[in-house]
């Protein structure tokens, strides 16, 4: 490609560091990102093509580089680097670590995190995007490319910030990445926004559970050439939602699209619900798509809603509306059935007490953390069969007993799991169930 | 307190993600003319083109891609004789000598793209045609054929002129787009094409972000409403240096 950089070019930033370029780490449509060194330490620099090197991609960049990261999940723009020639340019970011993998390699079968990992994946990045949108931006391309997560531990990392931009202001060189774009820009109605946002990210979750496309199923088996003008049917002129209650004409087909129906069923009903939402009535209107909050209760009840199956371990969700139906948990791996377990539960926060289950600080302080652990399951060593919840905060916790009576819950310490017992955790209540 | 569930992998089920086969051909002229330093500078292209290409095709969950590579000089062969995943794909370097036989070329790709050995389902298939001279055999109803199959005309196609002596009717007739028959003056850039070229089987497949149209530096409008590829941001199109001509 022209205007490569060559190993060893060095690159003056407007902040006045040199960056040393290292080796080239890909290429896109916008730029090729390379691994460069400043004072021994790696970082990245995204070089953009000539074309794209336009005056408003600088502004947006020296916006977002004057404003900083919101978290340290965004692998954001740090520095901006300028061509001697002053015609083309780039940006420094944090350098992406190898383990963080991208939603292309789930796709592919080439990593298989369990479901607890992708729902914390699920929980990180819609959080990490809404708080985004708090400051009021818009990412304007969210799709498979730009996240990364630890299959491991479901960390994730934002990159590729160059399209942030301020919602309502639309300035962004992008209009997104097809299979994820809202309808109303396939079309050629809309611009990204926030709201188109939420749909590229209902369409990235959807994928991750359920490895395939909302909209793929009848309509897309039946396009033999799938050429730009099918997907701006599929995706934007006549968009059908594969479990669309009210329009069965686009259902999966079985032995091409049988991802659809092996995940859809495992999956809670009150998941399920939403993602009806966003690929029904949100595909039409833009303002009655799921908003982050929304998504954030379910996803941090899946988390804390995984039940083993008593005969061969898999996962299985807790489904609040199976048991009001008084539906059997059964395993989707063996068929046995499973004995949902006491739970705990908090307002609408439900977690399921299994001998292997945490709580965040979520649920005893009240926040948006599920990464901070406060309290697990523990065994009484004295009496296996009493379990109980170990207090992992420096705080005492108050053990309310059915009977009203109260114990003190010092750090370190456990109270018996006993359904009607409550612990108070100082901010929030919880009740055994 | 170590927990032996937790650390103990449990297969989701399910397969990889359902995806469509892309067919990549690579159509190159290896007659008498191309000798010498033309061909050197194809094969070693086209070659140091693969890995780009696997790389891509590594990030697209939605497209499996294939390549495959006609030959075209006295006669046409096929130099591998199935479709080779891009993973699997590694560039035979190709001789020069004979005549020109276009049209042979053609016929045999018309063969190839009529369902079977086609699939149903498919993305449109993507031919890159490198050619320095004129056919010297009838090429035209091999092409009409050609772009009469439901295959051919949904192709992608792409004609890369390699120096002054080649009918460029010929290639338009072929791609359907002026904007798809790309002059290539001298090595620089024949490279350059061939590299270009070799990255719209990722923008036919998993088109990446896309540009508002009204932002693209080359705001030219794409004839050749009966091409599939008139309808792609296809960017970047190449444009070939004033100069040295072969």
């Amino acid at each position: 490609m022209d205007g490569e950089l060559k190993k060893g070019t060095l690159l003056t930033s407007e902040n006045g560091n040199k960056y040393m370029v290292d080796s080239l780490l890909g290429e896109g449509g916008q730029g090729a990102v390379y691994d460069v060194v400043m004072e021994g330490k790696h970082v990245a620099l995204k070089w953009y093509h000539k074309d794209k090197a336009t005056s408003d991609q600088r502004k947006i960049l020296d916006n977002l580089i004057e404003k900083g990261a919101p978290d340290e999940h965004f692998l954001w723009p740090e520095d901006l680097v300028i061509a001697e020639n002053g015609k083309r340019f780039g940006y420094i970011m944090p350098i992406r670590p190898k383990e963080y993998k991208n939603p292309v390699a789930l796709m592919k079968g080439m990593i298989n995190p369990s479901f607890l990992t992708l729902c914390k994946v699920a929980y990180n990045v819609t959080l990490e995007y809404q708080k985004l949108h708090k400051l009021g931006y818009c990412y304007s391309d969210i799709s498979f490319g730009n996240l990364f997560f630890d299959p491991k531990t479901g960390d994730v990392l934002i990159c590729d910030n160059d399209n942030v931009s301020v919602n309502g202001l639309y300035a962004s060189q992008v209009l997104g990445t097809p299979r994820f774009m809202a309808p109303e820009i396939v079309i050629g109605q809309a611009k990204p926004s926030r709201n188109t946002d939420l749909y590229s990210l209902a369409v990235l979750i959807f994928y991750m559970f359920i490895v395939n496309h909302p909209l793929e199923g009848a309509q897309e088996a039946s396009i033999k050439c799938m050429d730009i003008h099918a997907m701006r049917l599929i995706y934007g002129e006549n968009p059908i939602f594969i479990f669309d209650p009210d329009n069965k004409t686009n259902r999966p087909v079985p032995g091409y699209q049988d991802n659809a129906n092996i995940y859809w069923d495992i999956f809670p009903q009150n998941v399920k619900d939403l993602f009806t939402i966003s690929f029904t009535t949100g595909l039409k209107d833009p303002r009655q798509r799921v908003t982050e909050n929304t998504w954030l209760e379910i996803f941090a009840n899946m988390i804390t809603g995984i039940i083993r199956c008593p005969s061969c371990k898999h996962e299985i969700f807790y489904d609040t509306s199976k048991e009001e139906l008084g539906v059997a948990h059964t395993c989707w791996h063996c068929s046995a059935t499973a004995k949902v377990p006491v739970k705990m539960v908090i307002g609408r926060k439900v977690i399921v007490l299994n001998k292997d289950s945490k709580i965040y600080a979520k649920h005893t302080i009240g926040n948006s953390d599920m990464t901070t652990i406060t309290g697990e399951v523990s065994i009484n060593p004295n009496n296996p069969s009493m379990w109980g919840i170990k207090n992992l905060t420096q705080d005492n916790w108050t053990y309310i007993q059915e009977d009203g009576s109260q114990i003190l819950v010092p750090p370190q310490r456990s109270a018996l799991i006993k359904a009607n017992a409550k612990i108070d955790f100082g901010v929030e209540i919880a009740e055994f169930k | 307190m170590a927990n032996e569930e937790m650390e103990m992998e449990f297969e989701r089920p399910g397969a990889a993600l359902a995806n469509r086969p892309l067919h990549f051909f690579w159509l190159v002229d290896c007659s008498g003319s191309m000798f010498g330093e033309k061909i050197a500078t194809v094969n070693n292209a086209i070659q140091s083109c693969i890995k780009p290409m696997q790389d891509a095709a590594e990030n697209n969950p939605n497209a499996h891609l294939f390549i495959r590579t006609l030959k075209f000089a006295t006669g046409a062969n096929w130099v591998s004789s199935n479709p080779i995943p891009v993973e699997q794909f590694v560039w035979d370097d190709l001789a020069a000598g004979g005549v020109t036989d276009m049209g042979k070329a053609f016929e045999l790709l018309a063969a190839q793209l009529t369902i079977p050995p086609m699939s149903d389902r498919a993305l449109p298939p993507v031919i890159v045609l490198l050619s320095d001279g004129q056919p010297t055999d009838n090429y035209k109803k091999n092409l009409d054929k050609l772009l009469h199959l439901p295959w051919g005309k949904k192709a992608v196609r792409i004609a890369i002129s390699i120096g002054k002596d080649v009918d460029d009717d010929v290639l338009l007739e072929f791609t359907g787009n002026r904007e798809y028959v790309l002059q290539a003056n001298n090595a620089e850039d024949l490279t350059k094409m061939i590299k270009w070229a070799s990255t719209v089987a990722s923008v036919v497949s998993a088109p990446g972000s896309q540009e508002p149209i009204s932002q693209q530096a080359d705001d030219t409008s794409m004839a050749g409403d009966n091409n599939t590829g008139g309808a792609y941001d296809m960017g970047n199109i190449p444009q070939p240096s004033a100069g040295v001509v072969w």
